[in-house]
């Protein structure tokens, strides 16, 4: 019995009796469970790898007993705390081990899912059609007329039909073996035993999850002697739940998971750090008239582009050494509608990163204009796209209106994707905020694997400029 | 062929027995009867072996659920383990690069990969889901794991088991899958497993929108799933700090082996900016305490549940002392302008920021005002906020809620005994909208303006 605690230390100290007896009543069905499970981590020679989870239920003091690596989970959860333990030790030997509440009820979407995802480790099931804990209640697996304290007539439609775990488990595409098991005779409990030890060997050799339901005995709340239960699992049980293995191992085993990698050139390649210096091209912070902490906002439908260049607009001041930083509008009103962007740029340290008053809007469409136009402060510059909005805006006093048909220039250019770059050219056009070789920097550096399309946004950049440069002169 | 007469017998202590007759239908010998006395240690009915006829063929051990029931002789000892040990984590150098330039919540997840995180568990919510996006896509270049799971329920139980195998992992969510994975949250504290969760809070309450709002600081000081339960809550204000904290995080998660919240509000996950890498970053340990799954760490127990009230009752001292530990030495605060303040913004997040525009403002206004920002929502850093009430006239709490940071403030004074005489005044803001710099301007004139007159 090594794989039994010589004394059950963790069983209210061990005080007396306690030290070498379970919790469990006369005749309980887990007891057997635990032994069958003890007997095979010995006979496989798994003891030291293995991982119970126990759960909320009669068997909750599994940890009591078991002398294996132990964890106690919340009502239902067993098979994904067993998930998390067996990504974090893939050689570990990771047991579920749960009842028909646990498992069955509360913790259905848990077990559905567990099984689906197929990874491989043991799931033992032990059905007892009742809840034993909380005192003889409905269980998702009790039979129909089944009298329980919470169906003291007896089950009946209104309360559902019994769930048969092994049977939805083994029709989902996840799992490897799948097999129900009894206790109530010698040979049921041979068999038992088997299906127990295939179903570790099947997370041993790596070949899936397995699933093993135990129809066992509750005594104590059928209100029968351990003999008459065994008796009534083999009656009553056995033809709802019929015996016998549901799913035999046909996969391939998954191959040995590798460990994961701590190198930080292999972190910081991946996530694009580089100690190659930036140019700057600017020779201090732009003399805009916006000060030194510029808001700006771009607005337009989803698809024109804002996000695009306002990050692009980001990239380009932080580049520079200033402080910077975007906000989207996201979620549902990214996906079609309005898009717009928050842009904020200072010479040290952005504060306010929102810009509901902006110095500069640009503005893709008429609503946009319509909505955050009344918005830009007094001084500021309106850039709007002459393409789509045809009549000019009435907008705040002393705010300066700049009509840059940014549509017909990026069809002019061919690329119709580009509208948003030539407005980003008008904007520095307008208010002189960033030289033309510090955005061509930006652009070249988020092209990435497309530097092909860096002379059509080096010439929308150019176009837009132009465009602003000449509204302004006129 | 098998001798049958050299086939061990099956022993009972009859104490151990507690009489349930299974091992009477499994003999096929009629070796075991049902007993006729009571047990004078159990008050039980072992059953009784005439053995005469036993051939030794453990049928009737196998009927035995108590695994020390009937049994025979086992000279086997115990397997002996080897002591579990600490491995210690690793602190590897970073090269200095150039400030890279990233979403809140990308700074976050690169965060949590330069603390070690290489096991990722989430279920999508706006507007924190791009954290768990770059990690879908950053994960497995590292041979690490990335699982969506079935819902927040299930994360943050995958979290208590990787985080009880002793590895550093986390979640990204947002106040609906937070309230979610409050069950397991307090089973993580109550066991004492470590882990990191990342809430991008957003408007509520039910399923409200996806706007920021700072409206789960309640939950993530004060309620934090059933009992008496309590966890260090960090509150970024910009990409870098979402960065910083996070790996911050992981490593005060191990030291207190507790999680770690960090609450940051929807605009400070979307929200792009430039970040700095650390000086260095981490490769994990394995804690002696850890359940991995092999023989060092075989006597090891992940576990909150004590049913004896003693039991549970020294479980809790234990737990209010570490607690007490946090609130000593975990206390953090950003002040800006403090020093001469005679009114005191208090904010966190990016509200905070919005306020610290407002105090420049106020300043070039003729206004001394400061802000007091929280980086710890719990423990609130009452010791750095304690000098400054000498000087200190006004308070105005800039949020996104109700005054939850607010309240946080107000027990921090009370619990300190200090502060009394203070006014407490606040701008706020709900709905999945954040103070803008001018509406806080306008609200500390007007406070400013009423304190003057009255």
């Amino acid at each position: 019995m090594s794989t039994f605690y010589e004394r059950f230390e963790r069983h209210d100290h061990a005080v007396g009796l306690k030290a070498r007896t379970t919790h469990y009543c006369p005749g309980c069905g887990h007891g057997l469970v635990h032994k069958l499970i003890g007997d095979a981590l010995e006979e496989l020679g798994l003891q030291d790898r293995a991982v119970a989870v126990s759960p909320v239920g009669c068997s909750v003091f599994l940890h009591y007993y078991l002398d294996v690596g132990n964890t106690q989970a919340a009502h239902g959860r067993a098979p994904v705390v067993g998930i998390g333990h067996k990504l974090a030790n893939p050689d570990a030997i990771v047991i579920s081990y749960q009842g028909d509440g646990d498992l069955a009820s509360i913790g259905l979407a848990e077990i559905i899912h567990a099984a689906q995802l197929g990874l491989p480790f043991t799931v033992i099931f032990v059905n007892n059609a009742i809840y034993g804990m909380t005192g003889g209640q409905l269980a998702p697996t009790s039979l129909l007329g089944q009298r329980t304290a919470t169906s003291p007539n007896g089950r009946n439609r209104h309360m559902g039909s019994p769930l048969r775990m092994a049977e939805m488990m083994a029709q989902i595409d996840g799992t490897a073996y799948v097999e129900r098991v009894a206790l109530f005779d010698a040979k049921q409990r041979v068999r038992a035993g088997k299906a127990i030890r295939k179903a570790l060997k099947v997370q041993a050799d790596r070949i899936g999850f397995a699933f093993v339901e135990v129809l066992a005995e509750c005594p104590t709340h059928l209100g029968l002697t351990p003999i008459e239960t065994e008796k009534w699992v083999a009656e009553k049980m056995v033809p709802v739940f019929p015996l016998g293995v549901k799913k035999e191992p046909t996969a391939e085993p998954y191959p040995a998971w590798p460990t994961p990698s701590h190198d930080p050139g292999e972190l910081l390649r991946l996530i694009g750090a580089t100690a190659a210096p930036v140019p700057r091209f600017c020779a201090g912070f732009p003399s805009t008239g916006f000060g030194d902490d510029i808001a700006i906002k771009l607005a337009g439908a989803g698809g024109d582009g804002a996000q695009t260049a306002a990050l692009l607009l980001t990239k380009a001041a932080i580049n520079e050494g200033f402080d910077a930083t975007h906000i989207p509008s996201y979620g549902p009103e990214s996906r079609g509608g309005t898009s717009y962007a928050d842009v904020r740029i200072a010479e040290t340290e952005v504060l306010s990163p929102a810009a509901p008053h902006p110095h500069a809007l640009v503005a893709f469409n008429a609503p946009s204009l319509a909505r955050f136009g009344p918005e830009v402060l007094a001084g500021g510059v309106v850039i709007y796209d002459s393409t789509v909005v045809s009549t000019a805006p009435t907008l705040p006093a002393g705010v300066r209106a700049i009509p840059v048909p940014c549509t017909a220039i990026a069809h002019e250019l061919g690329q119709k994707m580009v509208k948003n770059v030539v407005a980003l050219g008008a904007l520095m056009g307008a208010t002189r905020l960033f030289p033309p070789e510090t955005l061509v920097a930006a652009v070249h550096q988020s092209l990435g694997s497309k530097p092909q399309l860096l002379g059509l946004n080096e010439e929308a950049l150019a176009r837009g400029r132009r465009a602003a440069e000449c509204d302004g002169a006129g | 062929m098998v001798d049958v007469s050299k086939r061990p017998r099956p022993e009972l202590e009859p104490e151990y027995c507690k009489g349930c007759n299974r091992c009477v239908e499994a003999c096929a010998h009629g070796c075991i009867v049902p007993g006729q006395e009571i047990n004078s240690l159990t008050g039980l009915v072992p059953v009784s072996l005439h053995l005469d006829d036993c051939n030794g063929c453990a049928l009737c051990i196998d009927a035995c659920p108590e695994p020390y029931g009937l049994r025979v002789e086992d000279d086997a000892p115990a397997r002996l383990r080897p002591q579990p040990i600490d491995v210690p984590s690793v602190r590897l150098p970073l090269p200095e690069g150039k400030p890279l330039i990233l979403k809140g919540a990308h700074a976050s997840a690169i965060g949590a990969l330069l603390a070690g995180c290489r096991h990722f568990f989430g279920y999508p919510i706006t507007p924190s889901t791009e954290g768990a996006e770059l990690m879908a896509r950053l994960l497995p270049q590292l041979d690490g794991h990335f699982v969506q799971a079935v819902s927040e329920v299930a994360t943050v139980n995958m979290m208590y088991g990787c985080g009880g195998a002793g590895l550093p992992c986390m979640t990204f969510t947002s106040s609906p899958g937070f309230s979610l994975m409050l069950e397991g949250v307090s089973y993580m504290i109550g066991a004492e497993v470590p882990g990191v969760i990342v809430n991008v809070m957003r408007g509520g309450p039910g399923l409200g929108n996806i706007g920021p709002e700072q409206s789960d600081i309640k939950l993530m000081c004060r309620g934090l799933g059933h009992g008496a339960t309590h966890a260090i809550v960090l509150a970024p204000a910009t990409p870098q700090e979402m960065l910083d904290f996070t790996q911050l995080a992981f490593a005060l998660a191990f030291e207190y082996r507790n999680p770690v919240m960090i609450a940051a509000d929807g605009y400070l996950g979307q929200m792009t900016g430039k970040v700095t890498l650390p000086p260095s970053m981490v490769r994990p340990g394995l804690p002696a305490w850890a359940v991995y799954g092999d023989a060092a760490h075989r006597g090891n127990l992940i576990n909150s549940i004590h049913l004896a009230e003693a039991d549970l009752e020294a479980h809790n001292r234990h737990l209010q002392a570490k607690y007490l530990r946090m609130i000593k030495a975990e206390q953090r605060a950003d002040l800006y302008r403090c020093d001469d303040a005679d009114v005191l913004l208090v904010a966190c997040n990016t509200p905070a920021r919005m306020a610290k525009g407002a105090v420049r403002a106020l300043r070039e206004g003729g206004i001394a005002a400061g802000l007091f920002r929280p980086q710890t929502l719990w423990p609130f850093p009452v010791k750095a906020l304690k000098p400054l009430l000498e000087q200190v006239r006004q308070i105005v709490v800039v949020e996104a809620s109700d005054g939850q940071l607010e309240d946080e403030l107000r027990l921090a004074l009370s619990h300190a005994g200090v502060g009394e005489g203070i006014e407490i005044r606040h701008v706020r803001r709900m709905g999945g909208v954040l103070p803008s710099q001018r509406e806080i301007v306008d609200g500390v004139r007007a406070a400013v303006k009423r304190r003057a007159t009255a």
